[in-house]
């Protein structure tokens, strides 16, 4: 086990094996948004506003940031579905600091990674030590961390937090070209681990451990340390996406990120992240949360019940993974 | 984790430390044997608060007439638990997201039966158990012959019928004069003094245990599911139909979350569109109890036995968590002692697997 200085002077990986930059998913994908945008435009009238199409994209932004962590996580073979408790957690200690202090944003930005982080190594610690599938240890932090937020939150909701935060909330003002910043923060969070998992030896051994574990282990990775470090990830992730959440303040209520989770995993799985671990892009989840935003923004548009985007979810998603599964038998015949 | 319901050959040889001590026989099969662990924890709890109650230290008191009421609630979710116990020994990591969207599609249905379209109770409890079966052979269809990984095709699955059961009635519940009579299925049954059971422990939950117990320890059926869950390739070379056999746990699944969805009906007199996933879900609490009965996340291991008993820990613990703290504070409570207490399982699960060299 002499491998730790591989481990930290991390270098590209040798030309060998090198992937499309847009896989196939990934093509499918835009082609879906493209059409879903154009049939929104010719029927309906509201859809193509900026004012609308800023909204989307801002409800986007937490899923998107969140799915950034949950790729590498499940690239491990691994999955987390404590993230709704975890940014209740970091909500309220936020809310609560915004408004209860005057220390503006940058504070709160390094509260919320902080509880973040120990969130994400508190799941890290007990998948690996007890060697326990992580969707089940996840499960019970799920429940722990909601009984901590609720704690937190005391008798009732936090209202009146300021708007400290309001450059990357979803309001008018906090908007660059076009773009609400919440998103050009994801896509930058996007941009820098979409380089590292493709590009630089630590975020290919997360490809290896999903692929098999012990084989990545005789190689010299170190498995546990990395797992944790991606429970860490997320946990950080989840920090920053709950100062995009807090937004321009408001009101934060005790059932924050129920089902969060499984918005986040809807949006990976879409773009192509398989839960068997191996596979994955943080683009494709990017355009899966995409294309989760739209639907539900089409859906409320065309007038239709707010419950029709979950049964489209429901059904992306198995065509999604459909799609995946005839493409792994045809690519295993060869 | 015994091995009296697991055939030997599928069983792994049990090697650790010899144990000669009588302490340490019996710290091996509590810490091996999930029902007497269980059985512990139960009396434990008991005593515990009984003692408390004696002491005036609870809201209301801890006594049997309490915790024969609070029978009520342990229905539902034993039922979800032997739900998934089948599922998750179906092996493949195997797992059931949907239990709680079934619920609500199901008694959407059964309601819509009942009420609506006035056809008399036992056909509509027919049609509403035919039809969740059929939920659940979408999901072992797509596990089991399509190769979905579970967690997937039960999420996407439950979406799916989730909002299926909320646009049944424009998200408005079913409720009407013939459906507030199904309440008599769950009326008490006064047994002696002031202790009532519901009816619908011994009608429904008692025969569907029973039946459970039969189908996994004595039958074909549960032998196959065994092997199946243990090595499906081992299985396949039995001679097992590996398919079919997995498919048909999550049909199981599909039937158990039918007869939860018609006992919630009856339950409160209206066929509601969030039955089975209103707050967080009815799948989350399923899951928990049955991998605190000792069925293993890996498949092919776990008891009828084990989790009926931890189901019914898990429900006197939130009874007892209930009237021991004011307000919200209770709910919030019984959220992080089903969290703790699944931590504690599997970790226990884990250390005794490590300890006494059983298979994981």
């Amino acid at each position: 086990m002499s491998t730790v200085t591989q481990e930290k002077a991390p270098r590209p990986v040798p030309r060998l094996r090198r992937t499309p930059i847009i896989e196939g998913q990934e093509a499918v994908l835009i082609a879906v948004l493209v059409i879903v945008g154009v049939l929104l435009a010719v029927f309906t009238d509201t859809f193509m506003t900026s004012a609308n199409i800023q909204t989307v994209l801002y409800t986007v932004a937490p899923i998107a940031i969140i799915g950034v962590g949950m790729t590498a996580v499940m690239v491990t073979a691994g999955i987390d579905v404590s993230v709704g408790s975890q940014m209740a957690i970091a909500m309220v200690v936020v809310g609560k600091l915004l408004r209860d202090t005057d220390l503006g944003w940058f504070p709160a930005l390094v509260v919320a990674v902080v509880v973040g982080s120990i969130l994400g190594i508190i799941n890290g610690l007990l998948i690996v030590v007890g060697r326990i599938h992580p969707m089940i240890i996840t499960f019970g932090t799920l429940n722990v961390y909601r009984y901590v937020a609720l704690q937190i939150f005391g008798d009732q909701q936090v209202s009146g937090v300021p708007d400290d935060l309001g450059f990357i909330g979803g309001s008018v003002q906090a908007v660059t070209f076009g773009i609400p910043n919440a998103l050009l923060l994801a896509m930058a969070l996007m941009v820098i681990m979409w380089a590292y998992m493709r590009q630089w030896a630590g975020g290919r051994h997360l490809y290896a451990i999903g692929g098999d574990p012990g084989a990545a282990r005789l190689t010299g990775i170190q498995v546990n340390r990395k797992l944790i470090s991606v429970y860490v990830l997320i946990g950080v992730l989840v920090g920053i996406a709950s100062l995009v959440q807090v937004g321009s303040g408001g009101l934060i209520q005790q059932n924050v990120g129920i089902g969060l989770e499984l918005q986040v995993i809807a949006a990976c799985v879409i773009g192509g992240t398989s839960v068997l671990g191996g596979r994955g892009t943080v683009f494709g989840t990017l355009l899966g949360a995409l294309l989760v935003g739209t639907v539900s923004s089409a859906v409320t548009h065309l007038g239709w019940p707010n419950e029709l985007t979950n049964l489209f979810v429901g059904i992306f998603i198995i065509v999604a993974v459909g799609i995946d599964l005839v493409r792994q038998k045809r690519r295993t015949k060869l | 984790m015994s091995t009296s319901t697991v055939p030997g050959n599928l069983q792994p040889a049990k090697q650790g430390p010899s144990s000669d001590g009588f302490g340490s026989r019996v710290l091996r099969r509590v810490l091996t044997d999930r029902v007497t662990l269980l059985a512990i924890l139960i009396v434990a709890l008991l005593v515990a608060f009984s003692a408390l109650s004696a002491a005036d230290r609870l809201n209301a008191p801890f006594n049997v007439s309490y915790l024969s009421t609070s029978l009520m609630s342990l229905v539902p979710v034993a039922l979800l638990a032997l739900a998934q116990m089948f599922v998750i020994m179906s092996g493949r990591s195997g797992i059931d997201l949907s239990v709680g969207g079934m619920v609500s599609l199901a008694a959407m249905l059964f309601g819509w039966l009942v009420g609506p379209q006035q056809w008399p109770v036992i056909t509509a409890v027919v049609i509403t158990l035919i039809a969740a079966m059929l939920m659940g052979l979408l999901n072992g269809y797509l596990v089991s012959y399509l190769g979905f990984p579970p967690l997937i095709a039960t999420l996407a699955s439950s979406y799916v019928f989730g909002s299926m059961a909320m646009l049944a009635n424009d998200r408005a519940p079913f409720a009407d004069e013939r459906i507030a009579a199904t309440n008599a299925l769950t009326r008490r049954i006064e047994l002696f003094g002031d202790v009532a059971v519901p009816a619908h422990v011994f009608t429904v939950l008692l025969p569907c245990i029973l039946i459970a117990w039969l189908a996994l320890a004595k039958s074909r059926w549960g032998k196959s599911l065994y092997a199946v869950g243990t090595n499906d390739v081992a299985a396949k070379y039995a001679t097992q139909p590996v398919k079919a056999t997995r498919a048909s746990a999550y049909v199981a699944a599909g039937l158990l979350s039918g007869v939860a969805a018609i006992v919630n009906v009856a339950q409160f007199a209206s066929a509601r569109p969030d039955a089975g996933t209103a707050g967080n879900g009815m799948a989350l609490p399923a899951i928990t109890i049955a991998v605190l009965g000792g069925v293993a996340i890996a498949g092919g291991l776990g008891r009828v036995g084990g989790t009926a008993l931890a189901a019914l820990l898990i429900t006197w613990l939130n009874a007892a968590i209930l009237i021991s703290f004011q307000g919200s504070m209770g709910p919030r409570v019984q959220l992080l002692a089903l969290g703790l207490v699944l931590l504690g399982a599997v970790l226990l699960n884990s250390y005794a697997n490590r300890r006494y060299g059983l298979a994981e």
